[in-house]
């Protein structure tokens, strides 16, 4: 039996209870419905399972593909003589790609990766394919900010890098950008929520996030208030976390500059 | 100090930023051990030359052999070259997100492969030689300008390189500080180093030069001993540069 209606619930109450107003006796009632009847709490710890993954997963993806075209990118834009072949050909390949992630709606890339390219079937599979997704589109973003870290490193760096003997991916990787990673992420933060929250849309793909957990109690129970009331603290909660950890990590990386 | 063995040689060096020529055929030999000057109006292209000796500029034109190799082949690896050459710039360059003995140590490690503790020893030896042996563990952030170029300067001797290019190593500095930075240069030059400098202290070139340069126009107008150079300078450019700056 999935539905329960108040008069059900009621005379089931313990009787000191039925002495409060009425409205908390409903809010009480829809607190019930939507965490312990049938134990729907293990929904929402299930959805918050998939949401968790999701972003984890879409968040390296995205730092990957990010500090690589951004890598493309600035070495392209920033090399003395005519960039060779290859990078030239790396370079257009960024550029395509940022212009398609950029223009087009979150939603849309879901739809087509979800029911066009990829068509998922399994489980994993849906997942794999909102990771990647998500991966792909959040790339584009970081790939912005991780440009703007590199070009904000004074060229002075690389040239004393090249000059003490250093190749151009060593140089990058040692001196220019930790740097850069320390000036960028309070941006990069800024992505990360933004990833987080954008995860609510991949239950068009069939991906039983928290999001579409609660809009399925919504279904069953007939009652939106107390599920995406408490569906908005969840993230809430979670974007705070994020936030307080990513403040931790830049003290930490402060504390050289003194 | 000077030997007899050619460390550089530059033949015909030009380069252009896109149709400006900034170097119009440069030829210069320089031998292990000596020390030269390079002066000239500003936006003469001495800055320029000097860049393209460890190929931080591409020369668009010319050839500089390094210890017998010509650096300007593509086919030569340029870093491998580089760590013989070390370099020190205007703004000091140090690598702010380091120590100073990280700055240091860095290089040798990852490109001699030195131990860790070698490199260390190595490095506090060169900091208590410019006096800097107690700011070891300090970021850069903390020192002061002469300081800073200190640090620079043995930062590059840490990898052991066969000659020094300064670029306007005091240009930066407040007044104050330019002494303390030239008397390393100076004991660096005493005890042998073969260097390249560009710099506008005059009374120091005099002082320390074996041979000086006067680059305009991007080429070479005039060369010869402080003593040629400054006493009885022969070109009229030279001349009218002479009366700006002394």
């Amino acid at each position: 039996m999935n539905f329960l209606t108040f008069t059900e619930w009621l005379a089931g109450a313990p009787e000191w209870f039925e002495g409060f107003p009425k409205w908390i006796q409903q809010f009480v009632f829809q607190i019930y419905q939507t965490f312990i009847y049938a134990d729907r709490w293990k929904l929402f710890a299930d959805g918050l399972q998939i949401t968790f993954i999701v972003t984890i997963g879409a968040l390296f993806l995205g730092i990957i593909i990010g500090l690589l075209i951004a890598i493309i990118r600035t070495s392209h834009d920033l090399s003395s003589k005519k960039p060779n072949f290859i990078l030239r050909v790396f370079n257009t390949i960024s550029n395509i790609y940022l212009t398609i992630i950029r223009g087009t709606p979150m939603m849309v890339q879901l739809l087509i990766m979800g029911f066009v390219i990829m068509v998922p079937e399994t489980k994993f599979d849906t997942i794999l394919c909102g990771i990647i997704t998500l991966g792909i589109n959040s790339g584009a973003y970081v790939a912005e900010i991780a440009r703007s870290g590199i070009m904000s490193i004074d060229k002075g760096q690389m040239e004393a890098g090249r000059s003490l003997g250093f190749s151009y991916v060593s140089t990058m990787w040692h001196f220019i950008i930790p740097q850069a990673i320390k000036n960028i992420l309070p941006a990069l933060g800024n992505e990360m929520i933004t990833l987080l929250k954008d995860t609510s849309l991949v239950s068009v793909i069939a991906l039983r996030d928290v999001t579409k957990q609660a809009q399925n109690i919504v279904s069953i129970t007939y009652q939106a208030y107390v599920p995406y009331i408490s569906l908005a603290i969840i993230y809430l909660i979670l974007v705070v976390g994020l936030t307080k950890l990513l403040g931790i990590f830049e003290r930490r990386l402060r504390n050289s500059d003194h | 100090m000077i030997t007899n063995e050619t460390l550089i040689k530059v033949e015909n060096l030009q380069k252009k930023f896109g149709e400006t020529e900034v170097l119009k055929g440069i030829n210069i030999e320089i031998k292990r051990g000596e020390v030269i000057v390079i002066i000239g109006p500003s936006g003469c292209g001495k800055s320029t030359f000097l860049r393209t000796l460890n190929l931080l500029e591409q020369p668009t034109g010319g050839s500089i052999l390094f210890e017998g190799t010509d650096i300007t082949d593509p086919k030569t690896n340029i870093n491998i070259h580089r760590q013989k050459i070390g370099m020190v710039f205007q703004q000091f360059n140090l690598f702010p997100h380091m120590t100073v003995l990280k700055n240091m140590t860095i290089a040798p490690t990852k490109l001699l492969k030195m131990s860790k503790s070698e490199a260390e020893e190595t490095a506090m030896k060169l900091l208590e030689k410019v006096g800097l042996a107690d700011r070891a563990n300090s970021y850069p952030s903390q020192l002061s300008g002469g300081q800073k170029q200190r640090v620079a300067i043995v930062r590059a001797l840490t990898m052991q390189p066969d000659v020094m290019l300064f670029d306007e190593p005091t240009s930066a500095l407040d007044p104050e500080m330019v002494g303390e930075v030239l008397e390393v240069m100076k004991s660096l030059a005493q005890d042998g180093m073969t260097m390249a400098i560009v710099t506008h202290e005059m009374g120091f070139a005099k002082e320390v030069a074996d041979k000086i340069i006067f680059i305009d126009q991007g080429v070479i107008m005039e060369e010869g001993t402080p003593e040629e150079i400054f006493s009885n300078p022969k070109c009229p450019r030279l001349k009218d540069f002479l009366s700006k700056v002394l």
